[in-house]
C-alpha cells in the first residue's frame, strides 16, 4: 500500500472496498469456503481441542524462556555451519539480506512466501541493490506482477478473479493466458521453473525453528519452499524471534493443528525441515545458510500488553471468520497484516498511533478467538489498544468529551434521569410512529441506514417507581 | 548494527520483567527416544496391516496413487508401467544403497533410461550441474521412504548422500517405495523418530533436509480452485512392498 | 421449585428503550414464584466505557453497580453483554480494590435471563406471546463470553404456540458492537444486511435475541426495510398465556 493510500481515512478505505463488487464476491466465496474447511477438519479431529490447549501452553512456556531457547537455536544453527544475524529494525533486516546478496554476487533471488519479508519491505530494498526478487508462491507471484500487496495472510491473491489473473499474465508475461486456473498454474510453473534453476539466492521466512536441533521449518503446498531452499547457492531465512519452539516433540503439536486451521488440510503438502547448508555428498542444498532473527517490535511485547499476539501461527483463521474482514478484505486495513491479528501486529510493529482507527475496526464479537488454533484473546487486546489510544489522546476531542459526559451521567442517577427526560423532549421532532428515522450527527451515523427506537415515554425504573401493580 | 549480545540482552530483560501466564509447559519429550522408537516399531509389527490400510486411505485422500506388491523384484515392472502410461522414459533414482536394492538393471531392461544418483560428492560444479539437469529433465523420480505416517498419508524422506532432494521434487512424477518398517501411525510417533534420529544433535543420514510429503504439489490461490503440480510433482505414487526390502 | 428472590439489573438500554422487556421479566418470574426487586438508581454496567478503552471510568461505574446489588441473592440480567461484563470483567476491574471480593461475589450471583430460567430455576415451559415461526440469533457475548447457546433454544423449542426454525449464520455477529455501530456505520450496516437476509430466508415472523444491543441493531434494520419480521427479546416472547 502506498503512502498516498494510507492518508485516506480507514473508514473511507473500508467504504471503497465494500463498493467493489468483484472483491465482495471473492471475499464471500473464499471466507465461506475456508470456514467450512476448517470446521470439517476439526469436526473429524476430537483430539483437536486438547492439542490447541497444549499448543497455547507451549507458546507461553517458550516465551517465558525465550532468551534461552534462542541461544540454543543459535548454537545449533552455527554448529550445522549456518550463520545467524540479529535485526532490531526492518531497516537492519533489509541491510543484512542485501549485504549477503551483494557479498555472494547474487543477481536474482527466488522467494518463498514470507509475511516477515513483506513486513520489512524487503523486495524494494533488493531491487534498489540490483537484485531481482522473484516471488514463487503462486498467489505472491500474481500480486508481484500486479504491483500489489497481499490481501490475506495465506491466500495473498484471494481478491483477484481468474479473469483478472489471465489479463495480468497476458500483459506482464507477454503470452496469451486463458482464464482457467489449470492453464494459469501451468504457465506459472513453466516461468518459475527457470527462475528456480537459475537463481543465486533463495529467501524464505520460517514457520517454526526447532531450537534443539537448529532446524528451520517451512510449511508450503506448492513445492516452492523446497525449490528455494535446495537449488540456489545461498539460502536466507528471515524469522520473527517468537517462532522458535524447543523440540521436535513440540513441533508435532503445532503441525497437527496448523494446516487444519488454515485450509482444513490434515497437513500441508510439504513440511520441510531445513538443517543448515548442504553436507558432503549432497547434490542439493545451499553452500551458505543464513538465519536472520527479526525483532521489529516483537521483543518489547514479551513484557507488554500484546504478548499473547506473539503466539500467532499466521494461519489466517481469524481473518476468515471476522465480520469486518469479510466485508472489507485485506487491503483496506492498510498495513502488511490484515484482519483481527493484523490490527495487533500493526500496533506491535508500528505503534499505537497506527491503529488509532483500526483498533475500532471490530465489533468485539470474539469469532476470532474461537477460530484461533492457540486461542489468542484478540478482543481483550483490542480493548487494551483502545485504552492506549485514549491515554495518548489520539482520539478526536469530541469523542473524549462525549465519553467524559457519559461517565458523569452513569455515575449520577439524577443526571441519568434528567438525560432520559431531556432525550424525550429532544427526540420529539424526530419520532414518528414509534420510531426515529433521522437524526442529526453524530446519531445520524445510525439513522442513515437503521431506525432507532425512541426513548420510552416512561423508563422501566420510572414505571417501577410509580406503578403499584408492577411492584406487587 | 545490533550485536548478538545486545539483542539477547533485550530479550532477557523483557523475559525477566514479565510475569508470564499459565498454563505454560513445553511438550513432554521422550526420555529415551531411541528406546521408545524401538518400542513403537515392535508394537507396529503386530498391527502393520491396519496401519497400512489407514495409510492407504489417507494417502489416496490426498490424491496419492497407492500400489502394493509382494517383493521388491516386481517394483521395476510397476515403475515401467507408470512410465509407459505417461509415455515417459527418463527416470532418476536414489542410489541403490539408499533404496535398499539395485533396481537400475531391471528398470533398464524394461526400456527406461535410468540415472541412479551417486553416493559420492560430485567432482565439481559441472558434475553437479549435469546431475541437476538430469533430475530436471526426468519424467519420473524413484525414491525410498524413511517414514510413512498413516494419520496423514505422509511420506517422510531424509536427504543425504545418494538420496538427493531433487529426485522427489523436480520430476513431475514421484514414485516412493517402502515396506512395513517405514510405517508409523501418527505425527506424534513420527516426532519420536525425529527425536531419536537427532539424539546426538546431528541430523540423520548426514543430510541437511528432511521432507514431509503429503500428496502431490497443489495450490488454490486462484479463486480457491484446486490445481495440482504447481512447482513440485503433479503425481505421487507409493509402492508398498510386502516382503521387507532389506531382508 | 423453592421460592426465591431475584433482583433485576434492568440495563441502560433496557431501561431507556425497552421497558416492556423488564415488565415481562417481572411477570415471568412472579409466575414462577420468584419475588422480584429492582434496586433503585440503576444506570449502567459500564460496558460501553470498557469497550472503548476507558477502563478507569468503567471501573468507577462498575463499583457503583456492585454496591447497588450487594444485598441481592440472585441478579437477573436481560442482556448477555451486561451479564458478561459483570461475570467476566468486574472481578478483574476491581481486583486490587477494597470491593474486589464483593465484585467476585456479585459475578457468581449474576445470571443472564435464559440461563437463570433454565439452569437455576429449571423452568422451561412457557407459552408464546406471539404464535408462529420464530428464529433465534446468538448474541456474541452470550454465545462466546458466557458459552450459552442451549438455554434460549430449549426455551424456544418448548414454547407452546411457537415453531423454532434454525437461523443460518445464527452465530454470526449482527454488527452492533456498541460504538462500532456509529464509528463504522457502513461496515456495521453491511454486516446487518447479511444477518437480515438470513433472517428473511427462514420465513419466521419473529426474530428472538437475548441482548438489547442486538435487538436495537436488528430491529433498526427490519423497520427501515419495512419487514414483516419483528425482533423481540426472549422475555417478551415467553410472556404469553396470561
Amino acid at each position: 500500500m502506498s503512502d498516498a493510500e494510507l492518508t485516506t481515512p480507514f473508514r473511507q478505505r473500508a467504504g471503497s472496498a465494500m463498493k467493489d463488487e468483484f472483491l465482495q464476491e471473492a471475499l464471500t466465496i473464499a471466507t465461506t469456503k475456508f470456514i467450512g474447511l476448517r470446521r470439517e477438519a476439526f469436526a473429524g479431529f476430537p483430539e483437536g481441542e486438547a492439542l490447541r490447549d497444549r499448543a497455547r501452553a507451549i507458546k507461553e512456556a517458550t516465551l517465558q524462556h525465550l532468551d534461552r531457547h534462542l541461544e540454543t537455536l543459535i548454537a545449533n544453527v552455527e554448529r550445522l555451519g549456518g550463520h545467524v544475524h540479529f535485526a532490531t529494525t526492518p531497516a537492519e533486516a533489509r541491510s543484512i539480506v542485501v549485504d549477503i546478496a551483494r557479498r555472494t554476487g547474487a543477481r536474482m533471488a527466488v522467494k518463498a512466501k514470507s509475511m516477515a519479508t513483506e513486513e520489512i519491505h524487503l523486495n524494494e530494498a533488493l531491487e534498489a541493490a540490483g537484485v531481482t526478487p522473484v516471488e514463487t508462491d503462486l498467489g505472491e507471484y500474481i500480486i508481484q506482477l500486479a504491483h500489489e500487496r497481499p490481501s490475506h495472510i495465506i491466500a495473498p491473491a484471494i481478491h483477484k478473479t481468474k479473469g483478472q489473473v489471465a489479463e495480468l499474465f497476458t500483459r506482464e508475461l507477454k503470452r496469451p493466458a486463458e482464464p482457467d486456473p489449470e492453464a494459469l498454474t501451468r504457465i506459472a510453473r513453466a516461468e518459475l521453473r527457470e527462475k528456480f534453476l537459475q537463481a543465486d539466492l533463495g529467501i524464505t521466512g520460517a514457520n517454526f525453528a526447532v531450537a534443539d536441533t537448529g532446524t528451520v521449518v517451512l510449511v508450503t503446498n506448492e513445492g516452492n519452499g523446497r525449490m528455494v531452499t535446495s537449488l540456489p547457492r545461498v539460502h536466507v531465512a528471515v524469522m520473527g524471534v517468537e517462532k522458535v519452539v524447543p523440540s521436535f516433540t513440540d513441533l508435532m503439536v503445532f503441525l497437527a493443528i496448523l494446516a487444519k486451521s488454515a485450509t482444513g488440510q490434515k497437513l500441508s503438502v510439504y513440511t520441510s525441515l531445513v538443517q543448515g547448508p548442504r553436507r558432503a555428498g549432497e547434490l542439493e542444498g545451499p553452500e551458505e545458510f543464513h538465519l536472520v532473527l527479526l525483532d521489529g517490535g516483537r521483543i518489547a511485547q514479551i513484557g507488554g500488553p500484546l504478548r499473547e499476539a506473539l503466539s500467532c501461527l499466521r494461519c489466517g483463521a481469524c481473518l476468515n471468520v471476522c465480520p469486518v474482514y469479510r466485508q472489507i478484505g485485506g487491503h483496506a486495513y492498510g498495513y502488511t497484516y490484515p484482519g483481527p491479528i493484523g490490527i495487533l501486529l500493526t500496533a506491535m510493529l508500528e505503534g499505537a498511533p497506527a491503529v488509532r482507527d483500526l483498533a475500532h475496526a471490530s465489533s468485539l464479537c470474539g469469532a476470532c478467538v474461537d477460530a484461533c488454533p492457540v486461542r489468542i484473546d484478540i478482543p481483550r487486546m483490542l480493548i487494551e489498544l483502545r485504552r492506549e489510544v485514549d491515554d495518548e489522546k489520539l482520539a478526536p476531542w469530541t469523542e473524549r468529551v462525549a465519553f467524559a459526559l457519559l461517565t458523569k451521567l452513569l455515575q449520577n442517577p439524577r443526571l441519568y434521569r434528567f438525560a432520559a427526560k431531556a432525550g424525550r423532549v429532544l427526540q420529539r421532532p424526530f419520532a414518528r410512529d414509534g420510531r426515529i428515522s433521522r437524526l442529526p450527527l453524530p446519531f445520524g451515523e445510525w439513522t442513515r441506514t437503521r431506525d432507532l427506537p425512541p426513548v420510552a415515554s416512561r423508563t422501566f425504573q420510572e414505571r417501577w417507581a410509580s406503578d403499584k401493580d408492577l411492584r406487587a | 548494527m545490533t550485536t548478538r549480545a545486545e539483542f539477547l540482552e533485550r530479550i532477557r530483560e523483557q523475559v525477566r520483567m514479565s510475569p508470564g501466564r499459565s498454563p505454560a509447559s513445553s511438550a513432554r519429550r521422550p526420555q529415551h527416544p531411541a528406546a521408545e522408537a524401538e518400542t513403537i516399531r515392535r508394537e507396529l509389527v503386530e498391527r502393520w496391516p491396519e496401519t497400512l490400510e489407514a495409510f492407504r486411505r489417507e494417502f489416496e485422500g490426498v490424491a496419492g496413487v497407492f500400489h502394493r506388491t509382494a517383493s521388491i523384484d516386481v517394483v521395476p515392472a510397476i515403475v515401467a508401467r507408470i512410465a509407459h502410461d505417461r509415455q515417459a522414459r527418463e527416470v532418476v533414482t536414489w542410489h541403490s544403497a539408499a533404496l535398499g536394492a539395485d533396481l537400475a538393471p531391471a528398470l533398464g531392461a524394461c526400456g527406461l533410461d535410468v540415472h541412479p544418483m551417486p553416493a559420492a560428492e560430485p567432482s565439481g560444479g559441472a558434475e553437479r550441474e549435469r546431475l541437476r539437469t538430469l533430475a530436471a529433465r526426468a519424467d519420473l523420480g524413484l525414491t525410498g521412504v524413511d517414514l510413512a505416517i498413516a494419520e496423514t498419508g505422509t511420506l517422510v524422506l531424509v536427504s543425504g548422500a545418494g538420496r538427493p532432494r531433487s529426485t522427489s521434487l523436480l520430476p513431475p512424477c514421484h514414485i516412493a517405495v517402502f515396506d512395513r518398517t517405514a510405517l508409523v501411525e501418527s505425527l506424534r510417533q513420527a516426532g519420536v523418530f525425529l527425536e531419536a534420529w537427532h539424539r546426538d544433535g546431528r541430523p540423520p543420514a548426514g543430510g541437511s533436509a528432511i521432507n514431509f510429503i503429503t500428496g502431490p504439489s497443489r495450490t488454490a490461490d486462484i479463486e480457491l480452485t484446486l490445481t495440482r503440480g504447481v512447482h513440485g510433482p503433479k503425481e505421487v505414487h507409493a509402492i508398498f512392498v510386502e516382503q521387507p526390502i532389506r531382508g | 421449585m423453592t421460592a426465591r428472590r431475584a433482583s433485576l439489573m434492568v440495563t441502560c438500554l433496557g431501561d431507556l428503550f425497552f421497558p416492556e422487556v423488564g415488565v415481562s421479566i417481572v411477570r415471568l418470574l412472579r409466575k414462577l414464584g420468584v419475588a422480584v426487586d429492582v434496586p433503585a438508581d440503576q444506570t449502567c454496567c459500564g460496558l460501553p466505557l470498557f469497550n472503548s478503552g476507558y477502563r478507569g471510568d468503567a471501573a468507577a461505574v462498575a463499583r457503583r453497580t456492585v454496591a447497588l446489588f450487594k444485598e441481592s441473592e440472585y441478579v437477573v440480567v436481560p442482556s448477555g453483554s451486561c451479564a458478561w461484563m459483570v461475570k467476566h470483567e468486574y472481578p478483574g476491574l476491581m481486583a486490587d480494590t477494597a470491593v474486589g471480593p464483593e465484585a467476585r461475589e456479585l459475578a457468581a450471583r449474576t445470571h443472564e435471563l435464559s440461563q437463570f430460567l433454565v439452569r437455576v430455576l429449571g423452568a422451561t415451559e412457557f407459552t408464546a406471546a406471539v404464535p408462529g415461526r420464530v428464529t433465534y440469533h446468538d448474541s456474541c457475548h452470550l454465545l462466546r463470553g458466557l458459552h450459552e447457546s442451549e438455554s434460549p433454544r430449549m426455551l424456544l423449542g418448548k414454547l407452546r404456540g411457537a415453531e423454532l426454525v434454525p437461523l443460518p449464520g445464527a452465530d454470526e455477529c449482527c454488527g452492533f458492537g456498541g460504538s462500532f455501530a456509529v464509528r463504522l456505520p457502513e461496515v456495521s450496516s453491511q454486516i446487518l444486511a447479511k444477518k437480515l437476509a438470513n433472517v428473511e430466508s427462514t420465513g419466521a415472523g419473529c426474530l428472538v435475541a437475548c441482548d438489547a444491543g442486538c435487538l436495537m441493531q436488528m430491529n433498526g434494520g427490519l423497520k427501515r426495510a419495512k419487514s414483516r419480521v419483528r425482533a423481540l427479546h426472549l422475555a417478551e416472547l415467553l410472556d404469553g398465556g396470561r
